[in-house]
């Protein structure tokens, strides 16, 4: 069994984000970067198939610049097999059609049983990546998923619908789940884990290498900005016991003591 | 926009709610709004749906579709866009629709822009407005020319309550080859815990920072408000508290007298499940976080010096 888990680095949680100078972006230089959150989930859950069954083959693939490099060893770390990184300014410059068309093209490449996204990224939140790359190489595809389960030839899974409800689906091999927060306990990497990934490979491409010559982007961001504020809470300032008695003022006029 | 397709959302028996909100958005886009309804026996809500805004509206009535189904649904929108000849698709961003609609901008190979709160018609040029960062930025999106798909954010529009012309049209889909099978729907199982029935919610977020803050610092002023604690979704996701105690849109909505958010940024999935409280306090140390959109009184500071000294003063005021 293979399985090919795309992540994404995206700036850290809580990276301060200013905006770049053609307004388009956040300002990347001199800020963290992690994996993506949902990624991680998306990983482990494809870890743990591999826990159960050592035949299984995990392929994490990120497209980005020369500091994915580190996300990728970290997932290498984790567990996962073997790397491709698809270093291309003008793929990841693009929108979401463009990126699933690069991951399509390496996910025809490696004809993985099964594909685990995350649902999706916390800087563009689009999670539009992951049905899309499902569509464009014709497979089955869930989202929002929280719980796997692979059997003979098709993989159940469990999506998060609103307000805690389960919808549980089942999709013949292959397929795709882009998985969500919470559906499992993502592992760290050991020790062991990160002395072994520094022999693990890690396959360099481009869009070119890999076939895609169409990269541009159908919907393009025009600019980035702080939302306007339509309302604002009255903020209480002061040294501590003045905000505490500011707030106790508002808690006995509320009624609720 | 010349041809706008809206894809309805049904649920137990009823037209969505988002479903009209996507009317008043194609209407201020201008142009000829079409609908599309699917399911099984939706006849009646389709026509109902025509009356109140969907204008012309295709429906995709067969057995098949008793059950949500990736493929089937994709096959019926593709369809639907086929048969109103669509420039624009608008799909509510509901789990339904961030499963479907992204297939069906990659099949057309068309722009697409989730999630948008808004977008407008800017000299014949599709401009979409929508959130990033998790809510700490805005972003305007121009889609190129050709067709787009857009997906719409719950609540971001009133729904559309007048009436007009619409007629309905079967719609038939070839069905074969759909893969996705769905096979049950879960309800949430009830662990006790109501927060919907507290008057005083205590939440804490990522902010909290260590599972172990949660009993020392949230809780006693849960308590000493005679409240129950909740918490954002990555709590719970770091298995810092069960689910129970979740906040949101995948966990409970509660509208208490008063609810207190401590380091938490205000992501509109914990919006939804809080900001409809009678009187909301939030303690945040970024003076920028979208919860003092919402909150009525705002502390720009540490919670682990506010909370605590809070406490306290809760317990001595009732001596
Ligand atoms: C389909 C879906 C469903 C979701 N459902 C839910 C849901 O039901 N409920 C939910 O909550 N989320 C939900 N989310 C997640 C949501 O998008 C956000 O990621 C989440 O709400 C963020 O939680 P947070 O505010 O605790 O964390 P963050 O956004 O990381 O915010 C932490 C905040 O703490 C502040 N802070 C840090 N330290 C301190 C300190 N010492 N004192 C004061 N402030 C401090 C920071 O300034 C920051 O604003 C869902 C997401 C998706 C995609």
């Amino acid at each position: 069994m293979k399985v090919m888990v795309c992540l994404k680095q995206v700036p850290h949680q809580d990276a301060k984000l200013d905006i770049n100078s053609d307004g388009t972006w956040i300002q990347e230089d001199n800020i963290k970067f992690e994996i993506n959150s949902y990624d991680t989930y998306a990983l482990e859950e494809a870890l743990r198939i591999k826990d159960a069954d050592a035949d299984t083959e995990v392929v994490v693939v990120s497209i980005g610049p020369d500091r994915v490099t580190q996300a990728l060893r970290t997932a290498l770390g984790m567990g996962a097999d073997r790397a491709v990184h698809v270093n291309d300014a003008e793929a990841f410059g693009s929108d979401a059609l463009c990126v699933a068309k690069v991951l399509a093209a390496v996910a025809k490449a490696e004809s993985p049983d099964l594909i685990f996204t995350g649902l999706m990224t916390d800087d563009g939140n689009s999670s539009a990546v992951p049905p899309m790359l499902a569509e464009l190489i014709d497979v089955p595809s869930a989202t929002g998923v929280l719980h796997t389960e692979a059997a003979n030839g098709s993989l159940k899974v469990e999506r998060e619908l609103e307000g805690g409800a389960i919808e549980v689906v089942e999709l013949p091999k292959p397929c795709l789940a882009s998985i969500q927060t919470g559906a499992n306990q993502v592992r760290y990497a050991s020790l062991k884990g990160i002395m072994q990934a520094k022999k693990k490979p890690i396959d360099v491409k481009t869009a070119a290498d890999l076939g895609v010559s169409d990269v541009a982007s159908k919907a393009t961001i025009d600019k980035v900005y702080s939302p306007p504020k339509n309302a604002t809470a009255d903020i209480l300032s002061g040294s501590t016991d003045e905000i505490v008695s500011g707030l106790m003022g508002k808690i006995k006029e509320l009624g609720v003591l | 926009m010349s041809n706008i397709l809206i894809v309805a959302e049904t649920q137990n028996g009823a037209i969505r709610e988002c479903s009209y909100e996507l009317v008043t958005l194609a209407q201020s886009l201008g142009g000829t709004v079409k609908s599309l309804v699917i399911g099984s026996g939706v006849g009646d809500l389709a026509s109902q749906f025509a009356g109140k805004g969907g204008g012309e509206t295709f429906v995709a009535d067969d057995a098949a579709f008793a059950n949500y189904s990736v493929d089937a649904w994709n096959k019926a929108i593709r369809a639907g866009v086929e048969a109103s000849g669509a420039d624009v698709v608008l799909i509510s961003n509901t789990p339904q629709g961030w499963d479907v609609a992204p297939r069906i901008a990659a099949g057309l190979d068309v722009a697409f822009v989730s999630d948008c709160f808004n977008a407008e018609d800017q000299g014949g040029k599709l401009v979409c407005f929508r959130r990033v960062f998790n809510g700490k930025l805005d972003a305007q999106v121009t889609c190129g020319a050709g067709k787009a798909v857009l997906t719409v954010q719950p609540g971001s529009k009133e729904p559309f309550s007048g009436s007009g012309d619409g007629s309905t049209t079967a719609l038939s889909v070839d069905l074969s080859g759909v893969r996705s099978k769905f096979v049950e729907i879960k309800q949430a199982e009830s662990t006790g815990i109501d927060l919907t029935k507290a008057d005083v919610v205590v939440s804490g977020g990522r902010g909290v920072g260590d599972p172990e803050k949660f009993p020392e610092v949230i809780l006693p002023l849960a308590n000493a408000l005679g409240g129950a604690m909740g918490a954002s979704r990555p709590v719970v996701d770091a298995g810092w508290l069960p689910h129970a105690h979740q906040v949101g849109s995948s966990g409970q909505v509660v509208t208490p007298k008063l609810y207190i958010a401590c380091g938490i940024s205000g992501a509109i999935q914990h919006l939804v499940g809080m900001k409809n409280s009678n009187y909301i306090i939030a303690i945040n140390k970024d003076k920028d976080a979208p919860i003092f959109e919402v909150a009525n009184l705002g502390v720009v500071g540490d919670l682990f010096e506010i909370v605590p000294a809070l406490t306290a003063a809760v317990k001595a005021a009732k001596g």
